[in-house]
């Protein structure tokens, strides 16, 4: 009664350069972690095997110490390892994966399937028919030999495949690294476990995307799983169950603000969050002076509580009030330059008019509070 | 604000009180000389008005050397209806009071609510310094100082400012000032005076660049490192696949094979070589014995030829022989030709000679007949000729006599019709059966004579008229016709006839029987020209020619008729006669020559003959048979070697040209350098593959693409840094554009007020000229005329003067905003000349109907014509 784990997609050694410096390297622990998360779900579920559909790293040169830490990750979890070469860490001639054996960083428990055919786990009960990609781009199904691909008896055959199942996916017309729908029934697999698509999703009863285990992008795709997959006997229909691995919650709004009202709603969803969030907030309409403070002060605050808010206020008009206005003591000329300002918000580029309006008022509001003291 | 009265005591050299009161409301001119207390006065008005009574920085006030002096200085003026009293001493006693309508205010106070009338302020701590002084600091003027307004415009700035924006009704911001330093040191934080990035802004730009830079550099090297690694696969693919073919060793094997079918080939060549040089040999043996085989047939030949030569003689000899009968023939047949051409040309001699005599027969016989016709004729003219002969000698005249009496006939006519005209003329008209006679000849009826000679015309019954012809010539007329009618009488005579008419008619019978006689005599001779005996001659002779012909006619021998018919003409018989002739000598010269010919034929027949035998005799031996059939048999042995050789020759030649040597020859070259090709290149990949091994390891433990992730990561920062900056300072940048604009705006509209007080006095002084006021309402652009220049450029006099002017103008800016307007003027205009200076007395005395003025001068004389009462300190310190 074989179990195994299913993940793929873990692009380790992705930086993530539009944060802050110091969000980015939580971003990039976190990976670590999952893979341990990995390593301890798999021991937790009793699972036979792991299997990695690809791009375990993101790039061919990532440094040693990466390398390293990678397979440090795999540590508690003692069973077999099998991981495929992805589109990101292609088995070329010289890659990721020689230079992971020259430094001598990969466990015996870890089996890596750099050329094409069979993986046998007689323990495991498992034979897994590889389709690592030896070339960055292929054009051609890798998958496809496995139709001819003879196993031991007694085996489940287990296919680990890394590209775009035709047909199913967005945007996989004249994808790269093409998959057939339908190569569970011409190899007669008991499972396919893909990579490359980094969502969790299923495209047949045998054939699944685990997709990655910790998010990376605001793309909302089902992201930060792990597949458990229990199959009682070859051929029989696996049972697939899925477990989060993710630590951060990636979002992304698009809000438009009219009305004050609108602004609470977005605060509310805000403190509504859990603190393990990464959220891109993009706002356009139009604020008050009142609220714009409002907003400024919940940003200050989600600021310390999430591992990373990013704010685009740039689409956001400043629309001050008569009462805005009157408590900036904007008397004279003053008032004459906030009037042009406001409507200078209307041109074509408004968003130096909205940016001078906004310092505009902070100076004043300053100076009311100098005057206040 | 119109001051009253003003009184010191014990301050400086007024130890002792000081009274300067009765001051007008307009100018006010206080005079005497050097240290005389001018300047001390002013100190005191300042001092009274900003220093504080309480400062200890009032020291110049002291007399000198008194240590309990307290300087007093006190002040009476009226303000908008209202009465001040100011009292303030300093030092020993310091106090102040102020009575404003009876409203008593004292010590700070005091001092605060004037200030605010007069809009100056006062120090934190210490004296009270220019910047303190505000409006007064702009409308008090110390010695000296007339020419500098800037300062003095800046530190009244916010006073005269309010003042401004009362009268204009605009509201200046409160902060706005404040806003723009702040924006403007904001973003001078960012920007330069010109807009360049700075400091951290350019940094970032500059970082920006350096990132950027280090990002291509490692993408460069990520792209070599990509392009390594696949150099390294398919040089990987390509070393494996070749240690599995090892196609070098095919090359070898293949070079061994080429060389071994070059071996081969050598072999055959030389064979070939060898044969050939048999083959030399064989044919040049089979020359020399095609040589002796065609000697030997070139005689049998030549006895051939001989036997044909023989039976073409012999043929020629039958064919002459042949040939005989028919020239025989040919003779005979011409010759008979020719006797049948003769005879006829006799028969034709014959009928011509009968021809002939008959035509002279006829011929003669004709002559006969002519001249018996001429002989008759003859006798004929003889008789007539006889006759003729007789007429002539009958009428025998001589032609020249009748000729000469017809012209003296005709001369006696002339003479006569002459006579006549020169006669006189008688006419006469009778009447019927009178007569008259003249000459004695009667005359009747009507008539004329011609009168020549004297005449009597007898008239009947009556007498006799005598008439005379006068004149010479008919005397002369008379006589000629006598002599000619005597000539002519005598000439007749001769002639034997009685008148001319006779004599022409027997001339006439004359020439006709001598013309008949001359005819008659051609005639004659035309008949018998040699004479009519001759002629008769003639006749007998051809009479007896005649007859001999006839009896030769009749001698000829009479051929038959039909002959004769056929007899053709000599000529032709002739003609037909030579031709046989030609005919019978052709076919005797064919004949003989035909003889010569067979002759020779049968000469030649026996010379063949004879040659051939000989010829055949002499090859008709055994010994020569013999060696003709062994060379035959030779030849044909030799023959048959050489074609077998030559087969073997030709057989062996195609297999080494099958063998294609020289491609062997190239194969050969080619596999050794295919080997050794292959084998190198395969030493070359292996050397490749270890050096991009060593390269790529060296460069994956760099972490390329993970530091230029990194780096990314970094631009990514340093751009949005940047972009916020710039959105920053271009934000700044639009802010302060604006408030200065706005402001500026402001400002021109604050300025207008004050710009037309400036140009009132300014026209006084300068009728053309424009002085304009800046935003900061000082006064800047001078122009006059082409003139064109900042105030601060001007003569020092002349900016002292506009400095005044500009004063005056900020005055009644103030005086129109309900604000005081108190001018004070220490020996000011010093440096102005005469032309000047009363201009500005104008000015001055113009601005005292709004102003009061206090003027404080050393020099009185100068300002005599200002129409106001001087007053001399020098007599006010007396008067005390």
């Amino acid at each position: 009664m074989p179990k195994f784990l299913h993940t793929a997609d873990w692009q380790m050694g992705r930086s993530f350069s539009r944060f802050e410096t110091e969000d980015a390297a939580a971003l990039v622990e976190a990976r670590y972690e999952a893979i341990e998360r990995l390593a301890r779900l798999a021991v937790e579920q009793e699972c036979d095997a792991v299997l990695v559909a690809g791009d375990v790293f993101d790039a061919q040169t990532v440094s040693d110490r990466t390398i390293r830490r990678v397979f440090n990750a795999t540590k508690e979890f003692s069973g077999p390892w099998v991981m495929l070469p992805g589109n990101h860490d292609a088995a070329l001639a010289e890659s990721v994966w020689s230079r992971a054996r020259r430094l001598d960083a990969v466990p015996a428990n870890v089996h890596l399937a750099l050329e094409p055919g069979l993986i046998n786990l007689e323990a495991q009960g498992l034979a897994i028919l590889c389709a690592p990609l030896t070339q960055r781009l292929t054009h051609g199904d890798l998958t496809e030999p496995f139709n001819t691909l003879e196993t031991p008896a007694g085996l489940l055959r287990i296919g680990l495949g890394h590209g775009s199942v035709q047909g199913l996916l967005p945007d996989s017309v004249d994808a790269t690294n093409p998959i057939a729908p339908d190569r569970n029934e011409t190899a007669r697999l008991d499972y396919l476990a893909l990579g490359d698509w980094h969502g969790a999703k299923q495209i047949n009863e045998r054939t699944w995307y685990s997709g990655t285990p910790e998010p990376e992008r605001f793309r909302n795709n089902d992201a930060g799983y792990a597949l458990v997959v229990n199959i009682s006997a070859p051929g029989a229909i696996p049972e697939v169950t899925r477990h989060s691995t993710a630590r951060y919650q990636w979002h992304q709004w698009r809000e438009t603000l009219s009305v004050s009202s609108d602004l609470d709603e977005l605060l509310r969803r805000i403190e509504e969050l859990p603190e393990a969030s990464v959220l891109d907030i993009r706002l356009d309409g139009a604020i008050n002076l009142e609220d714009d403070q409002r907003l400024n002060n919940a940003l200050s605050i989600a600021e310390a509580r999430f591992r990373s808010i990013a704010c685009d206020r740039t689409r956001l008009q400043l629309e001050p009030t008569e009462e805005d206005i009157t408590a900036l003591h904007a008397d004279g000329y003053l008032g004459e330059v906030i009037e042009e300002l406001r409507i200078r918000q209307q041109d074509e580029s408004p968003e130096s008019a909205r940016d001078a309006l906004a310092i505009l008022a902070s100076l004043l509001k300053d100076k009311g509070a100098e005057v206040a003291r | 604000m119109k001051l009253q009265r003003l009184q010191v005591e014990q301050l400086r050299q007024f130890r002792k009180p000081l009274v300067l009161d009765d001051l007008q409301p307009g100018i006010n001119l206080i005079h005497g000389p050097n240290e005389s207390g001018k300047s001390t006065l002013v100190r005191a008005i300042r001092a009274a008005f900003f220093e504080r009574h309480r400062s200890k920085s009032v020291e110049d006030l002291r007399p000198w050397s008194d240590s309990a002096a307290a300087p007093t200085i006190d002040l009476s003026f009226e303000h908008n209806q209202q009465q001040w009293q100011l009292t303030k001493s300093f030092l020993q006693r310091k106090r102040c009071d102020l009575v404003v309508d009876r409203h008593a205010f004292s010590g700070e106070d005091a001092e605060e609510k004037l200030a605010e009338l007069l809009g100056y302020q006062f120090p934190k701590k210490g004296a009270s310094k220019e910047e303190h002084w505000g409006i007064p600091g702009l409308l008090w003027i110390e010695q000296g100082t007339g020419q500098d307004i800037e300062k003095a415009v800046e530190y009244a700035g916010n006073h005269l400012k309010s003042a401004l924006n009362g009268l204009v009704g605009e509201v200046a911001s409160t902060a706005g000032d404040d806003v723009i330093q702040t924006v403007q040191t904001q973003r001078a934080a960012l920007l330069t005076a010109t807009g360049k990035p700075r400091e951290e802004y350019a940094q970032l730009e500059k970082d920006r660049d350096l990132l950027q830079s280090d990002i291509a550099e490692l993408e460069e090297r990520i792209e070599q490192y990509q392009t390594q690694v696949d150099r390294l696969g398919a040089l990987n693919e390509a070393y494996n696949r070749a240690e599995q073919e090892r196609p070098w060793e095919e090359a070898r094997r293949n070079l061994e094979h080429a060389r071994a079918q070059y071996q081969q080939v050598e072999t055959l060549q030389q064979q070939q070589t060898q044969d050939q040089a048999t083959h030399h040999h064989l044919q040049q043996n089979l020359g020399l014995l095609q040589e002796s085989q065609g000697q030997l047939q070139s005689q049998r030949q030549k006895l051939e030829q001989r036997q044909k030569e023989l039976e073409k003689a012999q043929q020629t000899l039958e064919q002459e022989m042949l040939r005989a009968p028919a020239f025989d023939k040919a003779v005979e047949q011409a010759r008979s030709d020719y006797e049948t051409a003769v005879k006829a040309v006799e028969l034709a001699r014959l009928a011509e000679r009968r021809g002939h005599l008959q035509q002279e027969i006829t011929r003669l016989e004709n002559q006969q007949k002519s001249l018996q016709q001429n002989l008759t004729k003859a006798s004929e003219f003889g008789v007539q000729i006889d006759d003729a002969r007789t007429q002539k000698q009958k009428s025998l005249i001589d032609a020249t006599a009748v000729q000469k009496a017809t012209s003296t006939q005709r001369q006696l006519a002339e003479e006569n019709i002459r006579s006549q005209a020169i006669a006189t003329r008688l006419t006469w008209q009778l009447e019927p059966g009178h007569r008259l006679k003249l000459n004695d000849s009667e005359i009747q009826g009507a008539g004329e004579q011609r009168l020549l000679t004297d005449s009597t015309l007898e008239i009947p019954g009556i007498g006799t008229l005598g008439v005379t012809p006068g004149g010479e010539d008919l005397a002369s007329a008379r006589r000629t016709l006598a002599h000619l009618e005597q000539s002519l009488g005598e000439q007749l005579r001769a002639l034997g006839v009685a008148n001319t008419e006779e004599a022409e008619a027997r001339l006439a019978r004359y020439q006709e029987a001598e013309s008949r006689l001359r005819h008659l005599d051609d005639l004659i001779r035309s008949v018998a020209p040699n004479g009519v005996e001759r002629l008769t001659a003639e006749h007998q002779d051809s009479g007896a020619q005649l007859e001999q012909k006839k009896t030769e006619l009749d001698a000829l021998p009479k051929s038959e008729q039909a002959a004769q018919e056929t007899a053709l003409s000599l000529t032709s018989a002739e003609s037909n006669r030579s031709t046989a002739e030609s005919r019978l000598s052709e076919a005797e010269t064919a004949k003989r020559k035909h003889e010569a010919d067979a002759l020779s034929a049968s000469h030649s027949r026996d010379n063949a003959q004879r040659e051939w035998q000989q010829l055949k005799d002499e090859l008709d031996t055994e010994k020569r048979q013999q060696q003709l059939d062994k060379l035959t048999s030779d030849i044909a042995g030799a023959e048959q070697k050489k074609a077998d050789l030559e087969k073997t020759l030709q057989q062996r030649d195609s297999n080494i040209q099958q063998a294609r040597p020289d491609l062997l020859k190239q194969d050969i070259d080619r596999y050794q350098r295919a080997a050794e090709t292959l084998q190198n290149a395969q030493e070359g990949r292996d050397r490749e593959l270890r050096d991009i091994r060593v390269r790529l390891e060296a460069w994956g433990a760099e972490g390329l693409e993970e530091q230029c992730s990194e780096k990314k990561g970094e631009l990514e920062h340093v751009n949005r840094r940047y972009a916020e900056l710039h959105r920053r300072a271009q934000a700044l940048d639009l802010l302060l554009n604006l408030l200065t604009e706005k402001r500026q705006a402001l400002t021109r509209r604050l300025q207008a007020p004050l710009q037309k007080h400036l140009d009132h006095y300014l026209s006084v002084l300068f009728p053309q000229a424009t002085l304009e006021v800046d935003e900061h309402l000082v006064p800047g652009k001078f122009s006059r005329g082409n003139e064109l220049g900042q105030m601060a450029e001007l003569s020092f006099g002349a900016r002292e003067q506009m400095g005044l002017i500009s004063r005056l103008a900020y005055a009644d800016l103030l005086q129109d905003a309900g604000r005081p307007t108190l001018i004070i003027l220490d020996d000011t205009l010093v440096h102005s000349d005469a032309e000047r200076l009363d201009g500005m007395k104008r000015i001055l005395f113009d601005a005292a109907h709004r102003h009061q003025i206090l003027l404080f001068t050393c020099h009185p004389e100068k300002w005599r014509d200002l129409g106001v009462e001087p007053r001399d300190l020098e007599s006010l310190k007396a008067k005390v």
